[in-house]
């Protein structure tokens, strides 16, 4: 399963206390929810960073001919785009992989992430709904994001290695379209949650399926076709602003334990 | 200089009922030659025929407006009630907050310039000629969702806007925890929060505008600067339902409680109190027959509400709300008053009981009220169903003073398209509330006990709230207990008119597809022999049920 759920255990099961106490989940994409990047940004940063300026080169050229391939797939079904995408890594080495994704997630993702988003997260969290990232970026760059945001949990895709090397294929499932749904289904099995009480983000009009899945869908800086579906189906619809000034979090206590001093 | 003040005489209370008493043309009785009449429905207006023997209770025609509204206000700020004017006031270290009515008053918004901006510009235009340069504009939404950029600047105009906006004019937030403070706890147990920009300033000027006698007065500053942790303490079912109406403070228990925490706000806080009062004029020019007795209409008033009839119905539904959202009202300001809130909010209610009450003789078995596209809290956005319940139950059902005018166990039968559809920008709390909420019970009680806290506290809602434009998460509960003593008082809600019976069944009313059907209905029940009374919207009336 191309998942990775960091609390696992060696058996593959979470463990008993986390299901005891797990009841509500939100579920987040990240391209486009958290972060204002997208998928193809995070690509060409690895391609463009890879060994030599040689190499760079020949990655990048064979980046620029599946241009029109990710064009077609884009307009047509996210888990092809996907693996159009992932094809470029051929040949990469594992470890330079997951190197290049703690690269780039403290060079660049970190301080792309809507400081709304995070906010919001951190305010869930605090109400007792754990979060959960669903997203179809790669493993070696959702890890270590997971560890900036303290998320245990997340799903994300993953390559298929041989001798320590990337086949340029993705392990089943793809994350992608409805997949994400499915494994959300099977994550709240596990843990016992009921999705029905569970938040799902997403900016994507492919991520409908997987919005529909939880009791709580919200779009998030939704595209054209997202935005009517949320409009029809009565989904809220926010939107995370990157200049956005961040005012102190409200506190979730009845008393708010203000400073009560009035200056004068 | 003209003297504003004539116009702005004090009426004693036998010249008012003497006025008001005059007014009994303006409730009609339907006979057979009787014409039909005109009756909102959601973006639409239905024109049907009433029984014979209904009541038609008409709204007072328009008070001529003052004529020079800003010598006016430059008027009351000169000689305001029980206090300095507001110049003698000021000092050049000072720190003063402006906070201003949002965009829930007036309905339809007005034509520009808004009363806001007039009041607004000569306060400036004050300050800045005494020196006092630590001045904040705050908009006094409460839970309300935050205005626009545009709204806001069209409401407050464009010298403040751009002298303030954004970073000294913006919108109240009841959910920045470094922006509230609590004052303290009334002998009723009422804690009392408030913005701590106001709290903290030598002075806090309000600026309001009173389209109904609800507005005003204590509630202004108590409730529109005030979070949740103050306001669930009169929006709740108890108080509600001890309130008898909205529109009569004096029977209010929203409005006692309201007073309270005013007066302690008082203790604390230098408050100058600017109250308006507005007139009926809401459709002028080419709809001013909207307002008209229908057995009057002449054949130009008859072409002109069968051309608005089809215009509304041929456009889309996006269009049409666009275009009756955009609608600017002709009001005319009748009356400012200045200076300490009391003495300010009694002149102001008595203008403004002299421009709505009609005097009514009994309740009526059967009351019948056409729900229009617009309420306090969609304004720019869609009536959902929820917000239907609110202005049919909780505002319609309130224009009385002493009795409601149906009686108790009477049928009310609401006119309105009743579709399930909501904003999800704007009510993304109201969709889970009624989708919910509403399919588990329709008990108020039971809606505050097990689900408002969660409602309230939810951190998605809270987050639309605070950099969106949604109501906050709460705000549909609030809507829901308004409409309380209306569930409480009548026996029997219809929804006449609905395209889907699922959603009446959602708010626990029945459904039926014509007005007809829906009077044939009631009279089923009550006999045919049951009395029916139509209350005449727009503009609005307040009853005095004797």
């Amino acid at each position: 399963m191309s998942v990775y759920a960091q609390r696992k255990t060696s058996n593959g099961h979470a463990p008993k206390a986390l299901r005891a106490i797990s009841r509500r989940a939100a579920f987040y994409d990240l391209d486009g929810t958290l972060v204002d990047l997208n998928l193809v940004h995070a690509a060409l940063f690895t391609l463009a960073n890879l060994g030599e300026w040689s190499g760079r080169l020949s990655y990048l050229l064979g980046f620029a001919a599946r241009i029109p391939r990710l064009y077609i797939a884009e307009q047509r079904d996210r888990r092809l785009l996907n693996t159009v995408l992932f094809e470029a890594f051929k040949g990469v080495s594992r470890d330079r992989l997951f190197s290049l994704g703690e690269e780039y997630c403290e060079r660049i993702l970190i301080g792309r992430l809507y400081p709304q988003a995070v906010e919001l997260m951190e305010a869930n969290r605090a109400a007792g709904i754990e979060p959960v990232l669903v997203t179809g970026s790669p493993d070696f760059i959702v890890a270590p994001l997971a560890r900036h945001l303290c998320v245990a949990d997340f799903a994300s895709n993953r390559f298929v290695f041989s001798r320590g090397r990337a086949t340029g294929r993705l392990a089943e499932p793809v994350m992608a379209g409805d997949e994400k749904a499915v494994w959300c289904e099977e994550y709240a099995a596990e843990h016992g949650i009921d999705l029905k009480n569970c938040w799902g983000y997403a900016d994507s009009h492919y991520d409908s399926a997987f919005l529909a899945a939880l009791g709580h869908p919200v779009a998030v800086n939704p595209d054209r076709r997202l935005r009517a579906a949320a409009l029809s189906r009565q989904w809220p619809v926010i939107h995370f602003d990157k200049g956005a000034d961040l005012e102190p979090l409200p506190d979730f206590d009845d008393d708010l334990n203000l400073n009560h001093e009035i200056e004068r | 200089m003209a003297r504003p003040e004539r116009k702005l005489k004090e009426l004693k209370t036998a010249e008012l009922r003497h006025e008001v008493g005059a007014r009994s043309e303006l409730v009609v009785k339907v006979n057979r030659r009787s014409e039909r009449r005109i009756i909102p429905y959601g973006e639409e207006f239905l024109f049907e025929r009433l029984p014979v023997g209904t009541r038609v209770i008409y709204p007072p025609p328009p008070l001529d407006p003052l004529a020079d509204p800003d010598q006016a206000i430059r008027y009351a700020l000169l000689h305001p009630e029980n206090q300095d004017p507001l110049f003698a006031q000021l000092s050049p270290n000072m720190r003063v907050t402006i906070a201003i009515d949002d965009i829930s008053l007036p309905l339809p918004q007005m034509r520009r310039p808004d009363l806001r901006e007039r009041m607004l510009n000569q306060v400036l235009q004050t300050l800045a000629d005494y020196g006092v340069d630590d001045v904040h504009l705050v908009i006094a939404t409460s839970l309300h969702r935050r205005m626009t950029e545009a709204e806001i600047r069209r409401a407050v105009g464009e010298r403040a806007f751009k002298q303030y906006w954004p970073d000294r004019l913006y919108n109240f937030d009841a959910e920045n925890r470094a922006e509230l403070a609590m004052l303290g706890k009334t002998d009723h147990g009422e804690e009392v929060w408030l913005s701590r920009r106001a709290a903290e300033s030598d002075l806090l000027v309000y600026l309001n505008i009173n389209l109904v006698p609800m507005d005003g007065g204590h509630k202004s500053v108590a409730v529109g600067l005030a979070p949740y942790q103050s306001l669930r303490h009169h929006h709740n079912v108890p108080t509600l339902r001890d309130s008898h109406s909205y529109m009569d403070p004096t029977r209010s228990a929203l409005h006692r409680s309201s007073d309270r925490m005013g007066k302690l706000i008082h203790q604390s806080l230098k408050i100058f109190q600017i109250e308006t009062a507005v007139n009926t004029n809401m459709y002028g020019g080419m709809l001013d027959f909207l307002h008209k007795n229908e057995d009057q209409f002449t054949d130009w008033d008859r072409t002109r509400l069968k051309g608005f009839q089809w215009t509304t119905r041929n456009m889309s539904a996006e269009m049409r709300r666009t275009v009756l959202h955009n609608y600017a009202a002709p009001y005319g300001m009748i009356g400012v008053w200045a200076g300490d809130t009391e003495a300010v909010h009694h002149k102001a209610l008595a203008r403004v009981f002299q421009q709505y009450a009609v005097p009514v003789k009994g309740q009526a078995d059967i009351l019948i009220v056409g729900v229009p596209y617009i309420c306090p809290y969609n304004v720019n956005s869609i009536m959902n169903p929820v917000l239907v319940q609110c202005t049919g139950l909780g505002y319609l059902f309130n224009m009385y003073r002493n009795k409601p005018l149906v009686r108790e166990g009477g049928t009310m039968i609401v006119c309105h398209p009743l579709r399930d559809e909501f904003h999800p920008e704007h009510h993304p709390s109201y969709i889970e509330f009624f989708h919910r909420c509403l399919a588990e019970t329709t008990d108020a009680v039971e809606l505050e006990k097990n689900f408002e806290r969660e409602f309230a506290r939810n951190p998605t809602y809270i987050h639309m709230y605070r950099y969106g434009n949604a109501y906050h998460g709460v705000h549909p509960f609030y809507m829901w207990y308004w409409g309380e003593p209306a569930r409480q008082h009548v026996g029997r809600v219809i929804a006449a008119g609905c395209e889907e019976p699922e959603v009446a069944a959602r708010l626990g009313w029945e459904a039926a597809d014509t007005l007809d059907e829906a009077i044939a209905m009631a009279t089923s029940e009550l006999g045919r022999s049951a009395s029916i009374t139509y209350l005449h919207l727009p503009p609005l009336v307040i009853a005095d049920v004797e």
